[in-house]
Formats: structure tokens, C-alpha cells, sequence
């Protein structure tokens, strides 16, 4: 027995010095290559916001092979944990480091100030800096279209949407998506139930059933995984996934149509500009004219002529002739917010803190 | 004890152990034999070594030298699962039951070749037909936390029986008996010896050696010092000279009776139970005199403890007054108490006297540390702490390797030496001592005889809970008898007997009163 | 062969030293296997770990200022398993410190701002010890459970925390919190990451030691913990005193999230549920209640946490720097055991006649 643990104990340091040997000749072999970091709020296995993210990442890693080199730091918390994540990114040699979720702008502008050669790109906040830029798409104008395809199905015209924070972000997609709503049926109502998480199976499929039990046929979502979609339709209720291609990971027609991200034509071109030396700080809010969003295909449950109809208004935003947040806007106490004629800027929707008519709950 | 069942074969031979813990040799070359059919009885002052040589028999402790022999053949053992396999069965000092658990979950606790859900149904069965044949009466479905300490030591006989052990050994199993439990367990052991079980017994009470045992051998500071047929010593006094190497007084000195002030004062104390029922204390009134031993006397579980813990502010009473030192004290907090001057040997030494994981030292300032003596305002005097209880240590001969040792490595001896020490030291006037003599050797019993009475002659009230009726009559002054928490009558010590007491315990009123 | 556990006839110092570190060899170990079987080398990987952990000065830095609330809560919950109270809620009194501080930051605007930090400080340790109360207080008067109350309280304290910083107290922009403190009400720097908080903690293990080990109130808990009967037999009040045990325990903890939201996140946000009070209750248990133990082994729990990002940038799984930290604790757990029991075999010692 005591021999046995001995023998075992050679072999080990044997093996982790014959190891350490030869990963050393490899180690200093590539230097040529640029580094990326990319740190995720989950790890990509939700299915979800993370997945997406890291699906843009890997187009990006096919599109220029060896040319770099991509570290993944997965589960970090949003404090300034974080910040410690960006310097070890920094120390192990990354060029351009990627944040993939709101809180983390404020930390990643603590470390863009500290390191000036190093680019930051943080998705979905407003922070920069010269070596800072944030990144967006344009989602509210898919939540608009997906809004008029719930409104089409709903017989009670009572929908349920799962939000998890109440950030501009969040606020904003439920804004445009009761906006499409009630392009449809202006008597529709809109209700929001806050989970105060992005990832959290359990309590984001309680806050659909809580929805469903008040009524709601079709449950729309901003969360990170599935649930909420499972939720309605093993009720035999509609649901509008988020992100991913819901209908296909559920597998179910009553997953009507998914809002989705592509974030590989975002992360192709900013690469190339470092790599070509042209990478300029911005604030970049991308929308359906460079395919960082879509629709997923639509279930063949939603009738063709609401069909045609998503893709005409799909086609004027496109076109620029029409936007969401364009022309009077109450908000949901009455008061109006907007008159008619003016357009919302992007700095009064990058901060929206309030509800338009229609919606059911609160921000605060 | 005369129907002696051994052929002579030995079944234990314990050859030159040997066993040393830091800074104490707790057995040296002791070599001991125990026969078929045979009783032992192991005797020594307190720490002399007979738990620690028990406890190598049971494989709690290893021998560092010597062997050990079960019916002929040499064993290592390792743990009590080894010497269960062997037939060797151990009741310790301590008890080692658990409390929350029924007694036939206690029974089985810990045997090996248990099944993952133990048949109960089955067990209790066994268990019963058990306690008929050896006529223990328990009810498998209790819980230990409701059992008296007679009643948990005839849990704890069950454990060896159900286990199938040949060979018993009994840790001062009596020290925690009442006289007629203690007879009913002499009852039960000649039924096991008749079936060919042998024993080791280990007590401190003279008289149960010379009627319960065969053989009688003396440990001395860890030495064997004699072997001797128990019908070749001629009485007691021999025997106790035989442990402690000198003469031990049966009877002591004392001053005059010269009582004083009336210093603890109880009137109409009335304790009930939580949940109703018979009153624990019932319309107790009596008082104890500076310069007075009183004595409360009654068979264990008759309210005595209660009582002394109602005075000394443990428990809550429900009606009456307790007056101490003229002040009323009633249901104050102990830590009043203690400040008015009253110091408290418990009952249950292990559980209430000591905190066996601190030191030696550390336990005898337990009382003394909020003193200015031995604290200035909140920190406490390290050094001076240690002077003193290096001088209690010497003054009441507790044997220790050192201060620093935690006190549950004393003997069990030594541990109600610390408490007696702590207690006496701190005595303002009044002493409450409740069975303080209980498992003590023959010389410490004799110490704390004196150390009571010395108190009393300085002019403290003592109020003394025992259930030996001796003791009683050659300390206490007046004798207070308990029964089912009334007070039967209160007697001139120099004037009654052990038999109008023991009438009076049983609960049959005096005649003529 | 068989082997089984023996209980030692007596608790050696020599054990008590070096079964710790054995732990950590085999703890070691185990990770090493462990990285073998994901075809990674484990000597590369300890020595990232380690250089991530202390590799540079920032590193070092940043390693120390994550064990600075890590050996503040681990003081905490020590003072309260002293009690052998198991105060397994300094998670929530550590939040309900950094509420206590904000709350001063945000709204006691009339105060001169170099007053801010001082008395927000006091405020929060107050919070934390008021909430460490309650369940003491429920335990001495009614015996109420307190692994359940203070586990419960945790969950409460933090829905309300969330309530308050995306909700009533939610910054108008910025990260979702509320607005960060004054700077000038910053608790300042002294050596790149770390901050003056490290003189706090320091500063407050001496004077723990003093307490616990010096004084009669030491002397007096030491007894509560130890026996409980016993020590209410020597005149000892149990019921104030576990709640004075609990108001010291939920103190230290208070401060240690005012001390954290003072000098690094300067707000009440998103993560302040960090885990840094259950972390304390494996520091507490591994330094054997020892408040100079404590500083180590927080040191140790910190590298483990800053050192684990160097697992993910080899490429290693996320999952794979709670496996390794997991495997290192096990041991060490399990290890002390090892201090009261030994392991014999068996066989090798039955002999035959004599
Ligand atoms: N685990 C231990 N560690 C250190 N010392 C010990 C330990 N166990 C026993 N001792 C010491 O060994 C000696 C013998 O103790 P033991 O318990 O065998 O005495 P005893 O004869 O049973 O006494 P008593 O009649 O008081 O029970 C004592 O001095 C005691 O302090
Ligand atoms: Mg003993």
C-alpha cells in the first residue's frame, strides 16, 4: 500500500516533468499572431446571450485562422473581479479585449485608462474611451417586428414578457416590441415581469408561468436561456425566443419567430482594423443594414400576408424610411413623451428609463 | 461472592503493559488475568491506571509495550469493533450512549454486520427477550434523554449482552447507582457469571468488592501491586490500605457544633414540570446554619438535584423564596449567586463541572478569573493564574502531567479534584455540594470528608446531597430525608440511623410525629 | 489488507502542523491528476496559477486586496463557531455593511465629504452587527435555529440589496448600481491595488487575538463554545452573550463589506453577493478559529481564486478553476482529521499463539 502510493507519486512527477519539457519548446514558437481576449458573462453553453457571442467569435477565429489567437474567459462576475481578468488577459499577451456584458464597462474602462496600447471593445454599454469603444446592434427593430407577429397570434391579446434588468437595453426592447404590438392590435397589452437576472433557468421559467397564469398567450423574452419559451409552449401557448433560433433548440412551431444577433460581422471588421492599424474608438450601433441582427425564420403557423407584412416594414427600416421610435410616443401613464414629427435620438433610447402605453409594470 | 463457575482456564492475560501519555507512565508492566467464570476486581486510587489498562483491553488505546492474550491466543486490538469480535464488552465511566436516540438504536448503534436498514422490528425483539432472561427491564422505544442513569446503565449492559460479549468490563459502574440499583446489578451479574461470562470490575465502594467479587488486584501509580483472593483480606481497612499504601481514617475529627446565622434559607419552594404533573419540589422549607453541615439524603431522582440547582440559580422555581446570606436570591442569576458567595459542586461533573477541552488550569480559575485576584478590569493575569492553580493543584494533590493539560485526560478522580478544588477555594460561606464523593477513591473521598468539614468548622453553611447513607452520618450535622420532592423530615445526625433514614427515603413517614 | 481509523491517544503538536501540509500535497496531487486526464501539463499549470496569483507586483497586489474581505469575514464567522454559534449568514452581514455605507455615501450629502467615510464606515459595521443580532437574539431567547436564520437572512438581505441598486437607489446611468461614492470619500491606496483596508484587517486580528485570548469575555466564550452547561454553572450569562458573539461577528463582517465598497467598488452594485462571507466560514474552519491562522489561509483562498484566471488562459474549461479550487480544499478539510485519528492496517498484526 505504502509502496503503491510512492510508485504512484514518481510516476506523477515524472510525467508532469516529461510534460513541462515539452510544452516549453512550444510555448515561445508564435508571437506574430494578435491575441483577443473575450470575457463572457456565462459560459457559452446557456444557449444563449453567451452562445451567440461566441458564435460570432468563432466565425471570426475561421475568418482569419492563424492569424490570431482568441483566449476565452468564461463566468466572470460582473465586478471588479473583472478588472483582474482584463490584466491577466493584458499579461498574457492580448492586444484587443472583448466584454460581452453591460456591467462590465465601468471596470473596463478603469483598465482601458491604465493601459493605452491595448483596445477595448465592451458590447452593449455607453462608456469609451480613446482606447475604448462600445457596440451594439440595433435590436429594438427586430423586437418591433416580432412584437407585430405576437400581436397576430394573440386570441386575448394579453402578452407576457420575461425581462431580466431593467436597463436601456431591456426597457428599450420592450418599448419596441409593444410599439409592433400595437401596430397590430392597438388594444393589446403588454405585461413585463423583472427576473433580475440574464441567466437563471429556474427563475426566468417561474416568470413565464407567473405571466402565463394571468392570462398571457404569447410569451416574449429577454433572457439568456430557453426556459420561458419551454414554459408557454408545453402550455400549448406561443412564445417569441431571443438571441438564438429558439424554434429550432425547442423544437416547436409555437416558437414563433426569434430576434437574433450576429455578432462575427461586428467582431470580422473591428479585427481587421487592428490588424491593419486602423482601429478608431467609437460608439457603434449597428443595424439591419450590416446584418448584426435578424429574424430567425418565421413558424409556418404565422399567416403569409403577416408574413409580408413583417417584411415589408423590415424593408423600410432597412431603407431608412422608418424607424420605431418615430413620431408621437406616450408613455404608459398618458403623458406623451414624443410629439409627432420628431425621431428619438440614439442617446435619449441608449437611456430610456420609461415604459411606453401598452406596457403592463414598471421600471422602478 | 461464593458460587464461583471457573475452571481455571484463563480468558485475559494482560502481560507487561506498559503505557505512557506526555508526562504521565499510566500503566507500567502491569500484567493481569482474568479466568473463566471469574469476577475481578480492579482497584486503585484515582489515576492509579485502571481505565487506561480497560481501555487497551477494548483497543481504544494501544499498549506501547506488552501483550495481550484473549482464550490462549496473542491479539493486536486495533478498535472496540476488534475486541467486540473477541467477546469483550466494556461499560465506561462516562457513559457512551446518544442522547437523541432510542435505546434499541443505541443498542445496534455501531455494530458492523448491520444491514443498511436495520430490521427493527427484529432487533426490538431480541432485545426484549434479552432483558426478560436477565431480568433488566427496558423499553426499546425510549429515548436516552428520559432514562435515569440506572436506567441508561441497563442500556448499557443490554449493548454487551445483545453484542454477544463473554468477557465485561464495568467501569465504576456503580459510582452513578442508587443502593438498590447497585444490588439489582449484582443480580444480574451472578446470572451472567453462572453462564459462564467472566468480568473486571472497577470501583471504589470497599464494601462491593468484598461481596461481588472472586479476585482483587491493586493498581498502584500505574504499578500492580497486589493479587489476592477476595476471602483472604480480612476488611475494608485492609483494602484501602492495599490502595493507598497508608492508613485511611473511617472516621474524622470535627469542632463543636456551634451553629450560627441562618445563611441559605429556603421556604415553601415549589418547582412543576414544564407540561404539568407531579411537582419536582413540593413545599421544601429548610435552612442551613453557618458553621452547619446539612444534609439532604434520598434515593437519586427525588427532586435533590433540582433542588440545589434551584439555589444556585441554574433553575427557575415556581413558587417560594431562597434567601441566601439573609438576601433573597430567588430565582436570581447564577452569576448573582456566585457573587453573593456561594460555590456549587454539580452533579454531573463531566457535563456541568468541568469544560474538558480547556486545561487544568484554565478550569480552576473558572470561578475565581472575575476577581480582582486574577484579572485587572476586563484582561485576565496570565501569569498570576498560573501561580494560581500550580497552588491549588498542590494543595488538593490533583494529579496532572501539567497545568496545561486539557482535563478530559485526567481519571475521572482527578477531574471532581479540580471541581472540589475550584469550589472550596472560592467559598465565601456557603458550599453546595451535591454527591461530591461520587466516584472518588477511598483516600480523595476521605479528602473531601475533611475538606467539608473544615469548611464547616471556618463557619460556612455546607449543604451536602448524598445518597450514602454513611457518609451522611459521619459528616452532616442535621439530615434533610427527599422523597418524590417533598421534604419526609429533617434529623439530628448523631441522633437517627441508616434504618430510620432508609424508611424515611423509601417514603414511609416517622411514627408519632 | 484492511485499514481503519484509530483515534489518537493524545493530539500531538507535530500532527497539528503537519497534517496541513501534507493535505496540501495531496491536494496537489489530486489536481495534478486531474490535469493530467484534461492533457494538460499540471507543473505548467501550478506554476501559471502561482504567477497569477503572485507573478508581478499587480498581481500580488490584486491577490491581497481580494484577501482582505476574504480574512475579514473569515474573522467574523470565527468569533461566532468560537460560540459554537454557526453563523453561516456573514455573506448577508457583509451586505448589509456595504448597504449601511452606501446609504451614508448617497444621502448624508449634508455631512463634509472627509466625514463620509469615517462615519459611513461606522454605519455599516452598525448594519452588519444589527443584522448578526437578530438571529442571535432569536437563538438565545427562543432557540431558534440559527444555521437556518442566518442562512435565510442571507437571502433576504440580498433581494433586498438587488431591490435597492436596480431599483430605488439605481444611478441614472453607469453600470447598474447606485451612483459611486465622492471620491474623496475613497479609502485610499497605499500600494497600487491595495488599500488601506489591509491596515483595518491587520490591525484587527491583533486586537481579536487580545480579545479572544486575553480577556475574561475571551475567556468567557471560550467556555460557551467548549461546554455550554458548564460555563452557564460558572455564573456565565449564555443568552447576552451570544448576542454580544453575534453583534462582534456581524461587525467584523459590516466591516469588511464597508471596507470592500469603500476602497473598490465605491458603490452598491451587482456582484456585492461575492461569496466572500461563505468563503470565511472554510477560512475560519481551516485556521482552527486562529486569528493570526486566518491571514494565511485568506491568503491562500485568494491566490486560489486571482491564480485560477491562468487555468482559463491555457485553454483549460471555466469549469475547471472551481474543480481545482474544490480539490486543493478537500484535503485540507478531510486533513484534519487526520489530526485526531490515524490510519492502521490491520492484517499485518494478527499473530498466532503464544
Ligand atoms: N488520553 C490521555 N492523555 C493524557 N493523559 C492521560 C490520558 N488518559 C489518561 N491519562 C492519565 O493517565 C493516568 C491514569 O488515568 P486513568 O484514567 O487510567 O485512571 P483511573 O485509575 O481510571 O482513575 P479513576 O479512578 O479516577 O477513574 C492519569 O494520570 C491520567 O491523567
Ligand atoms: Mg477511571
Amino acid at each position: 500500500m505504502k509502496r503503491g502510493i510512492v510508485l504512484l507519486l514518481i510516476v506523477l512527477l515524472v510525467s508532469m516533468v516529461a510534460f513541462g519539457q515539452g510544452s516549453k519548446d512550444k510555448a515561445s514558437a508564435a508571437d506574430a499572431v494578435l491575441k483577443v481576449g473575450v470575457i463572457y458573462i456565462s459560459p457559452p453553453g446557456d444557449m444563449g446571450y453567451s452562445y451567440m457571442h461566441d458564435q460570432g467569435t468563432i466565425a471570426m477565429e475561421q475568418h482569419f485562422g492563424d492569424k490570431v489567437e482568441v483566449i476565452r474567459m468564461e463566468d466572470i462576475p460582473e465586478n471588479e473581479s473583472s478588472e483582474r481578468v482584463m490584466e491577466n488577459l493584458i499579461d498574457a499577451g492580448c492586444k484587443i479585449i472583448f466584454a460581452n456584458s453591460y456591467n462590465y464597462q465601468q471596470y473596463m474602462q478603469n483598465v482601458a485608462k491604465r493601459h493605452p496600447n491595448v483596445y477595448f471593445e465592451h458590447c452593449s454599454g455607453y462608456l469609451d474611451n480613446p482606447n475604448m469603444s462600445n457596440y451594439f446592434g440595433r435590436m429594438y427593430q427586430m423586437r418591433y417586428l416580432s412584437g407585430m407577429i405576437a400581436a397576430r397570434m394573440s386570441a386575448s391579446g394579453k402578452i407576457g414578457y420575461v425581462g431580466a434588468y431593467n436597463t436601456p437595453e431591456v426597457v428599450r426592447g420592450i418599448n419596441a416590441f409593444t410599439l409592433g404590438v400595437r401596430a397590430i392590435n392597438p388594444k393589446a397589452t403588454v405585461t413585463v415581469v423583472w427576473t433580475n437576472t440574464w441567466f437563471d433557468p429556474s427563475l426566468e421559467r417561474q416568470g413565464a408561468i407567473a405571466l402565463l397564469d394571468q392570462g398571457c398567450d404569447v410569451i416574449a423574452q429577454h433572457q439568456d436561456t430557453t426556459e420561458p419559451a419551454k414554459a408557454a409552449v408545453e402550455r400549448g401557448k406561443y412564445a417569441i425566443g431571443y438571441n438564438a433560433d429558439f424554434g429550432k433548440i425547442v423544437g416547436d412551431e409555437r416558437v414563433l419567430v426569434s430576434p437574433m444577433w450576429n455578432w462575427g460581422n461586428y467582431m470580422i471588421p473591428t479585427i481587421q482594423s487592428v490588424l491593419d492599424g486602423t482601429w478608431k474608438s467609437q460608439s457603434y450601433w449597428g443595424g439591419l443594414e450590416d446584418e448584426m441582427i435578424h429574424l430567425s425564420p418565421i413558424s409556418p403557423l404565422v399567416p403569409a400576408d403577416m408574413v409580408k407584412a413583417v417584411e415589408a416594414k423590415q424593408q423600410e427600416m432597412h431603407d431608412k424610411k422608418w424607424d420605431v421610435f418615430w413620431g408621437e410616443i406616450r408613455d404608459n401613464t398618458g403623458a406623451v413623451r414624443q410629439k409627432s414629427g420628431e425621431k428619438m435620438s440614439d442617446e435619449a433610447m441608449l437611456t430610456i428609463d420609461w415604459f411606453v402605453e401598452g406596457v403592463i409594470g414598471s421600471v422602478y | 461472592m461464593e458460587d464461583r463457575n471457573t475452571d481455571g482456564t484463563p480468558v485475559v492475560r494482560m502481560i507487561d503493559i506498559t503505557k505512557t501519555f506526555p508526562g504521565v507512565v499510566a500503566n507500567d508492566r502491569v500484567s493481569l488475568t482474568l479466568h473463566k467464570g471469574e469476577v475481578l476486581a480492579l482497584l486503585g486510587e484515582n489515576g492509579a491506571g485502571k481505565s487506561t489498562l480497560m481501555n487497551m483491553l477494548i483497543g481504544l488505546y494501544q499498549p506501547d509495550s506488552g501483550s495481550i492474550f484473549i482464550n490462549g491466543v496473542h491479539r493486536q486490538i486495533h478498535s472496540p469493533q476488534d475486541s467486540m469480535a473477541l467477546g469483550i464488552g466494556m461499560i465506561h465511566q462516562e457513559f457512551m450512549l446518544v442522547g437523541n436516540m432510542s435505546v434499541a438504536e443505541n443498542i445496534v448503534l455501531g455494530m458492523k454486520d448491520l444491514p443498511f436498514v436495520p430490521p427493527m422490528g427484529e432487533i426490538k425483539k431480541k432485545i426484549t427477550a434479552l432483558s426478560k432472561r436477565y431480568g433488566l427491564q427496558v423499553y426499546p422505544d425510549k429515548i436516552i434523554h428520559d432514562l435515569s442513569v440506572g436506567e441508561q446503565q441497563r442500556v448499557e449492559i443490554l449493548k454487551l449482552l445483545y453484542r454477544g460479549a463473554d468477557i465485561l468490563i464495568l467501569d465504576e459502574p456503580t459510582a452513578v447507582l442508587t443502593p438498590g440499583e447497585s444490588r439489582d446489578l449484582n443480580e444480574i451479574l451472578k446470572r451472567m457469571l453462572s453462564e459462564g461470562k467472566s468480568a473486571i470490575f472497577i470501583t471504589h465502594k470497599m464494601d462491593e468488592v468484598m461481596s461481588f467479587s472472586h479476585t482483587v488486584q491493586v493498581l498502584r501509580r500505574g504499578k500492580s501491586v497486589a493479587v489476592k483472593p477476595t476471602g483472604d483480606i480480612a476488611n475494608v481497612q485492609e483494602l484501602a490500605n492495599m490502595m493507598v499504601g497508608r492508613d485511611v481514617l473511617f472516621s474524622l475529627d470535627r469542632g463543636p457544633y456551634e451553629p450560627g446565622l441562618a445563611m441559605v434559607e429556603v421556604k415553601d419552594l415549589v418547582m412543576l414540570p414544564i407540561g404539568g404533573g407531579k411537582p419536582i419540589l413540593d413545599n421544601v422549607s429548610f435552612s442551613v446554619r453557618s458553621g452547619e453541615i446539612f444534609g439532604i439524603a434520598g434515593v437519586a431522582g427525588n427532586g435533590q438535584q433540582q433542588l440545589t440547582e434551584a439555589i444556585t440559580g441554574l433553575l427557575h422555581v415556581d413558587g417560594g423564596s431562597i434567601h441566601l446570606g439573609g438576601k433573597n436570591m430567588t430565582n436570581k442569576s447564577p452569576l448573582a449567586i456566585i457573587k453573593g458567595g456561594v460555590s456549587h459542586i454539580p452533579a454531573d461533573r463531566g457535563r456541568m463541572g468541568v469544560v474538558g477541552d480547556m486545561s487544568v488550569g484554565e478550569n480552576l480559575s473558572m470561578k475565581k478569573y472575575r476577581t480582582a485576584e486574577l484579572s485587572h478590569n476586563a484582561v485576565m493575569k496570565k501569569s498570576r493564574i498560573r501561580r494560581f492553580a500550580e497552588d491549588l493543584i498542590e494543595r488538593f494533590t490533583i494529579k496532572t502531567p501539567s497545568q496545561d493539560t486539557s482535563v478530559k485526560f485526567l481519571s475521572g478522580g482527578n477531574i471532581q479534584k479540580t471541581i472540589l478544588a475550584r469550589e472550596i477555594d472560592f467559598c465565601r460561606g456557603i458550599l453546595i455540594a451535591v454527591y461530591p464523593s461520587r466516584g472518588l477513591d477511598v483516600g480523595a473521598t476521605e479528602a473531601v470528608r475533611q475538606n467539608l468539614i473544615k469548611q464547616r468548622d471556618q463557619g460556612s453553611a455546607v449543604l451536602l446531597v448524598s445518597e450514602e447513607l454513611e457518609e451522611l452520618l459521619m459528616v452532616a450535622d442535621r439530615i434533610a430525608v427527599m422523597f418524590e420532592g417533598r421534604i419526609m423530615d429533617i434529623l439530628d445526625a448523631n441522633k437517627t440511623t441508616t434504618e430510620e433514614l432508609g424508611m424515611l427515603m423509601a417514603g414511609v413517614a416517622r411514627e408519632g410525629r | 489488507m484492511r485499514t481503519h481509523l484509530q483515534k489518537r491517544d493524545n493530539r500531538s503538536m507535530r500532527m497539528t502542523i503537519l497534517v496541513p501540509i501534507i493535505s496540501l500535497l495531496v491536494s496537489f496531487l489530486l489536481g495534478a491528476l486531474v490535469l493530467l486526464l484534461s492533457k494538460a501539463n499540471p507543473l505548467v499549470t501550478y506554476q501559471a496559477m502561482l504567477k497569477g496569483a503572485f507573478g508581478s507586483q499587480t498581481k500580488i497586489q490584486y491577490t491581497i486586496a481580494k484577501a482582505v474581505p476574504l480574512l475579514l469575514c473569515g474573522l467574523a464567522v470565527g468569533v461566532a463557531f468560537r460560540l459554537k454559534f454557526w453563523n453561516i449568514g456573514a455573506e448577508g452581514q457583509y451586505i448589509a455593511g456595504v448597504i449601511g455605507i452606501t446609504w451614508v455615501m448617497q444621502f448624508w450629502t449634508f455631512l463634509p465629504v472627509w466625514l463620509l467615510l469615517p462615519i459611513g464606515m461606522v454605519v455599516g459595521v452598525a448594519c452588519g452587527a444589527l443584522w448578526a443580532a437578530i438571529p442571535g437574539f432569536l437563538k438565545a431567547q427562543w432557540s431558534v435555529d440559527e444555521t437556518l436564520t442566518t442562512l435565510m437572512m442571507n437571502y433576504i438581505i440580498i433581494g433586498y440589496a438587488e431591490y435597492l441598486y436596480i431599483n430605488a437607489w439605481k444611478a441614472p446611468r453607469g453600470n447598474m448600481g447606485t451612483i459611486l461614492y465622492p471620491e474623496a470619500a475613497w479609502l485610499p491606496r497605499i500600494w497600487g491595488r491595495v488599500h488601506a483596508g489591509v491596515y483595518f484587517a491587520l490591525a484587527l486580528v491583533v486586537v481579536l487575538y487580545f480579545i479572544l485570548y486575553k480577556t475574561r469575555w475571551g475567556f468567557e466564550l471560550n467556555m460557551i463554545g467548549k461546554n455550554r452547561r458548564a460555563a452557564q454553572c460558572q455564573g456565565v450569562c449564555i443568552k447576552r452573550n451570544i448576542v454580544l458573539g453575534m453583534l462582534l461577528s456581524g461587525a467584523i463582517a459590516g466591516l469588511a463589506g464597508a471596507i470592500d465598497s469603500a476602497a473598490v467598488t465605491h458603490q452598491l452594485t451587482k456582484g456585492v453577493n461575492s461569496g466572500y462571507g461563505f468563503t470565511g466560514i472554510i477560512i475560519a474552519w481551516m485556521s482552527a478559529l486562529n486569528p493570526f491562522v486566518s491571514i494565511l489561509v485568506a491568503l491562500i483562498m485568494a491566490a486560489l481564486e486571482t491564480g485560477s484566471d491562468a487555468l482559463q488562459i491555457m485553454k483549460l474549461p471555466s469549469a475547471m478553476g472551481e474543480v481545482m479550487q474544490g480539490l486543493i480544499l478537500i484535503p485540507l478539510l478531510a486533513g484534519s482529521v487526520f489530526i485526531d485519528y490515524r490510519l492502521v492496517s490491520r492484517a499485518s498484526h494478527t499473530e498466532a499463539t503464544p
